[in-house]
């Protein structure tokens, strides 16, 4: 005798790409891909990620910074989100997106600042509504919810996008967080930058999930996969989410497989666990090899605008690292300035000892 | 002979541990296959297999949340948490059921179980990686809450701590974590836990600690015995309970006493210390109890954390003031 | 001997040109150390060494064109292949390392029984002030804490045991010492000195009686001398009648029974007498010794003038009467011998003001001036 049941509910998660790992295009591009200006800026700025990058940890290594967390692979992710945001969408990031806050405005100096010690870092000169990184894992998925709520009780069409590594999927913020934004249909998009490595632990160690995008269908949020390190796949995907969640469609889960081409952070040492020959392979996957090949095949792009373009990122990011180097110390009593609006009657006292065993007062 | 750091004498203990109990489970973010990101776990996996010695995925509630329901069943999980920072998610787990299930229970069910996590600040690490928010767990009725600060003393406590039956968080200074090397021997011997440890006799002040503070506090000493001031100085350890009879032996003595830690001043453990010597030793002390402590303000990123850490000049000053009673 | 071939810079390059050179044939290298700047089509890299090992031959000069793939430099020995990176041992941060090792000197506190003395910190401020012992009281206190009480107590407990030929003080002679002490811890004393001119006294009068006459109509007069002054409760009280203390000296010591209602008592001087009588065999009753509002002390049996005699609280008066004398004074603008009477006013100035003092004085004065 056979049970008699019927299937209540399936899901489906999509994965895409626009350009291989040589850069053909593996479909027709849609219209807003077509645009050189557009391609252009998107390579240009994967370009400045890396090289600032690169130059955060080399100043990392020369004791200039403190422990830096690299984005070195992972360009298109932050590139391509944050060229498909708009004016005053707010982003609510981990640590490892470096080229949204770039993309939209935000300086190469506030993130040297806020990894070489300095709290001024997170006080944005231009992006003035985004979160700074959160470094508690998953802790931003509840406050782009909350950010998200605002949005929607004040009826706004701006959008929230947080951003989380595979590793911070594990998280019972992110679930829970997932499961508000589904339940109260908010206007949140949900980037996980698949990178497959939270530290030491792979991923096949973090979940046995096929795909992380499906992590919302258990809150009832649409996901999809698609090519990290194909920045014109991650814009696009954005772009469509963002049109959808500004309509009222609720939130949407976008997971960017992409691979960590650096160490956890500048301490770490990832040859302990990497597999070598797995890293070897990743290396034809770079996303900025990619669009270059794609755009010197459109004939967008030749070998004087490289030269021109890296002359002008080495000038730009000379400039941060000097401004980062010669920002004037904040005051001591920094220590205390921000913690309230108005600092209580207990700490003036503790404020007047630090200055005391500075051997100087300040009025 | 092992001279061995701090990390290293966590790491023999662990070992230990894992060797001579069978029920003993390590587990936590990234501690089998590297060793854990200070290196605490190193080469566990490798010699005690992944049976024993797990990488979990990232999720600071669900490590002590499962903890709590391993020991319940009669394991001894040991359990890692990366960074005193993140043990916030955890805390639920931690004061609602870890603390409790004991007395729940009327001692049916319990938690033998011990939390280690890398604590304190001056590693110049980024936010949110220089917490020192022990007191909120020593405010805790049923947990113990023991700080090393030496090699010797990382491997008795923790020894001590894993065979307690009772639910630990053992909190390592990282600050100090390679800055002392001591030859420890292997040979499974703990230390009591509840009990306050004697670094340096004195009779003129009495100088409480515990952690990385100890460093500082014992240049302090050593700065006021060429001023002729004799100083006695006292390691906490177990924070809690807290061994408060100790300190007033030797606050009967000496007539003085300077507390020292690197927490914030209000609702410190210090504030703690110094009540338990104004109900209980009163009649002994020559001048008011002093506390050096780090500010009420969040630790500063490493740009400004020199400015926030209690300094040597600081617990001299400290020393001064009670002096100058009579 | 190993070859190091050009490594691709980037991207696909085909070639770089050599634009410095950092290293010589016979240089030792560590790995990652840069051995050559080479320029690209994009910019000057460094390369840096695949191995530690000692250089062997430069294969190019600057300005030469190397192809990707084609010899860089040959190495002539190999110490090392493995790019280590140094472990740093966090994830975070920068640990600090020694290499120092240092021995263990903590021990687990020992605990051993209190042996010390049990008083607040105020109750020793007081023990210093009173010049107390501490160690010689027992504390009647919490928990056998030493109270300020025990310790005012202890200023008349003997705290110490004599030295050989001191002999302690017994009976009456103690009684006195801790009246003496009370007084001085609590009476604040000041005193006017006047003498009385007896010229005009009739024969026969009685010195005791016609004092104690003054005295109780200067209390008439000026009642503030005549009062009882709480110090606890910061109040005092006046009295009508005057209960006199007399200082009656004997070879025991000193005794001050009270004559009641002193004012107009016709039994004066058989109570003074049956009072000596008392002192000398050792039966005046207790109760007879206290309670008295105002007290007179005549010393000058013998001999002395004036003098500061001790106010006994709750009093706040005491009259101390000097030997009368035959003095030269100045009468009516000429120089004669009269009998003078010195008088010695002591009050407790918390009390009594000195106008109230003078005044009394005065009528006091005046009464002994009189005939009879």
């Amino acid at each position: 005798m056979s049970i008699q049941s019927q299937t209540v509910a399936e899901f489906a998660i999509t994965y895409s790409r626009f350009l291989d790992a040589e850069g053909h295009p593996t479909q027709d591009l849609p219209e807003s891909l077509k645009n050189a200006d557009t391609l252009r800026k998107l390579y240009e700025y994967m370009v400045l990620n890396r090289t600032f990058d690169a130059k955060a940890v080399a100043l990392q290594r020369t004791g200039k910074m403190g422990t830096y967390p690299s984005s070195a692979g992972q360009e298109a992710i932050g590139v391509g989100v944050g060229a498909a945001m708009q004016e005053g969408d707010v982003s609510v990031p981990y640590y490892r997106d470096h080229g949204a806050h770039l993309i939209r405005g935000g300086s190469i100096e506030e993130i040297y600042l806020l990894w070489g010690g300095d709290e001024r870092g997170n006080d944005y000169a231009t992006l003035k509504q985004d979160f700074p990184v959160a470094v508690p894992i998953a802790s931003q998925s509840l406050h782009a919810v909350g950010v998200a709520k605002a949005i929607q009780y004040r009826k706004q069409s701006r959008a929230v996008v947080t951003f989380i590594g595979d590793g911070g999927t594990s998280e019972g913020d992110f679930y829970e967080a997932i499961n508000l934004a589904g339940v109260w249909k908010l206007p949140v998009l949900f980037v996980i930058n698949n990178n497959f490595w939270a530290i030491s632990v792979p991923l096949s160690e973090q979940t046995i999930c096929k795909t992380l995008a499906q992590k919302g269908i258990a809150a009832g949020v649409s996901g999809e996969q698609v090519d990290g390190n194909d920045v014109l796949a991650v814009t696009y995907a954005t772009e469509q989410a963002l049109k959808r969640i500004r309509e009222g469609h609720g939130p949407h889960i976008i997971e960017a497989l992409t691979y960590r081409m650096c160490d956890h952070t500048t301490a770490d040492d990832a040859k302990r666990y990497q597999p070598p020959e797995e890293v070897e392979s990743y290396k034809k996957e770079d996303p900025i090899l990619r669009l270059r090949n794609y755009l010197v095949s459109q004939n967008l792009w030749d070998e004087e605008q490289e030269k021109t373009l890296y002359a002008r990122v080495k000038q730009t990011v000379e400039q941060a690292v000097h401004a980062y180097e010669s920002i004037p110390d904040q005051p001591p009593t920094a220590i205390f300035d921000y913690l309230y609006a108005t600092l209580p009657h207990d700490l003036i006292e503790q404020r007047d000892i630090l200055l005391a065993n500075l051997g100087a007062h300040h009025e | 002979m092992s001279e061995i750091t701090l990390v290293e004498a966590v790491t023999q203990a662990l070992a230990y541990e894992l060797a001579h109990d069978e029920n003993v489970i390590v587990f936590g973010e990234d501690v089998g296959a590297n060793g854990g990101v200070f290196r605490a776990t190193e080469g566990l996996q490798k010699r005690f297999g992944t049976d024993r010695v797990l990488d979990t995925p990232l999720a600071e509630s669900m490590i002590v949340g499962m903890a709590v329901g391993m020991a319940a069943e009669g394991l001894k999980p040991i359990a890692e948490i990366q960074f005193m920072g993140f043990i916030y998610p955890a805390l639920d787990q931690i004061i609602s059921h870890a603390s409790r299930l004991r007395n729940r229970t009327r001692g049916r069910l319990s938690c033998p179980m011990v939390i280690r996590a890398p604590y304190g600040c001056g590693i110049h690490a980024p936010e949110h990686h220089s917490e020192s928010t022990e007191s909120i767990l020593a405010h805790i009725p049923g947990l113990r809450v023991v700080i090393p600060s030496s090699p010797t003393r990382a491997y008795g406590l923790l020894l001590a701590a894993m065979r307690d039956p009772d639910p630990v968080i053992f909190l390592e200074p990282t600050r100090i974590y390679r800055k002392i090397k001591q030859e420890v021997p292997d040979n499974g011997v703990a230390l009591p836990l509840d009990r306050c440890f004697l670094l340096r006799e004195g009779t003129d002040i009495t100088l409480v600690s515990w952690g990385a503070m100890l460093t500082e506090t014992m240049t302090a000493a050593q700065n006021l015995q060429q001023q002729g001031i004799n100083c006695e100085v006292i390691d906490v350890a177990t924070i809690k309970p807290l061994d408060i009879d100790s300190i007033i032996q030797s606050v009967e003595k000496t007539g003085r006493c300077v507390i020292i830690h690197e927490a914030a001043k209000t609702c410190g453990v210090g504030a703690e210390i110094a009540a338990q010597l104004a109900e209980k030793a009163l009649m002994s002390l020559r001048a008011p109890i002093q506390r050096v402590t780090g500010f009420d303000t969040i630790v500063p990123l490493y740009k400004m954390e020199h400015l926030y850490l209690p300094s040597v000049a600081r617990i001299l000053n400290a020393a001064h003031e009670v002096m100058a009673f009579e | 001997m190993k070859v190091f071939n050009l490594p691709d810079l980037g991207e696909g390059l085909p070639d770089a040109q050599i634009r410095e050179w950092h290293v010589k044939p016979g240089d030792i290298v560590e790995i990652d150390q840069p051995l050559v700047a080479m320029e690209t089509a994009k910019a000057v890299v460094e390369v840096p060494s695949p191995w530690a090992g000692e250089i062997g031959e430069l294969h190019g000069s600057v300005d030469d064109i190397i192809d990707t793939g084609a010899q860089l430099v040959t190495f002539k020995t190999i110490t090392s292949t493995h790019a280590e990176k140094k472990d740093t041992g966090t994830v975070v941060g920068h640990i600090e390392r020694t290499n120092a090792v240092v021995p263990e000197t903590a021990q687990v506190f020992e605990r051993t029984s209190s042996q010390n003395i049990k008083a607040t910190p105020a109750v020793k401020q007081l023990a210093k002030q009173l010049n107390v012992d501490l160690t010689q009281i027992t504390g009647t206190g919490p928990n056998n804490t030493i109270t300020a009480q025990d310790v005012k107590q202890a200023t008349t407990q003997v705290s110490a045991k004599p030295a050989a030929d001191f002999e302690p003080l017994k009976g009456v002679r103690r009684s006195m010492m801790q009246t003496m002490v009370k007084s001085h811890q609590e009476i604040v004393p000041a005193t006017i000195f006047d003498e009385a001119d007896i010229a005009a006294w009739a024969d026969n009068q009685d010195i005791t009686l016609r004092i104690i006459r003054a005295i109780t109509h200067a209390c008439k007069i000026e009642p503030s001398l005549n009062a009882w002054y709480d110090s606890a409760a910061q109040a005092r009280k006046l009295f009508t009648d005057v209960n006199l203390g007399l200082a009656i000296d004997s070879d025991e010591g000193l005794f001050v029974p009270v004559i009641e209602k002193a004012q107009n008592n016709s039994e004066l001087r058989n109570i003074i007498n049956t009072y000596k009588t008392q002192v000398k065999n050792r039966s005046i009753p207790t109760e007879k010794l206290s309670g008295a509002t105002i007290s007179l002390s005549n010393f000058g049996v013998f001999a002395g003038q004036f003098a500061t005699p001790v106010v006994v609280p709750p009093q706040v008066a005491i009259i101390g009467i000097g030997k009368i004398k035959d003095a030269a004074v100045v009468y009516q603008e000429q120089i004669v011998v009269h009998k003078m009477i010195p008088i010695s006013l002591t009050f407790d100035h918390r009390a009594v003001t000195g106008g109230e003092a003078s005044r009394f004085l005065y009528a006091l004065m005046q009464d002994l001036k009189e005939a009879n």
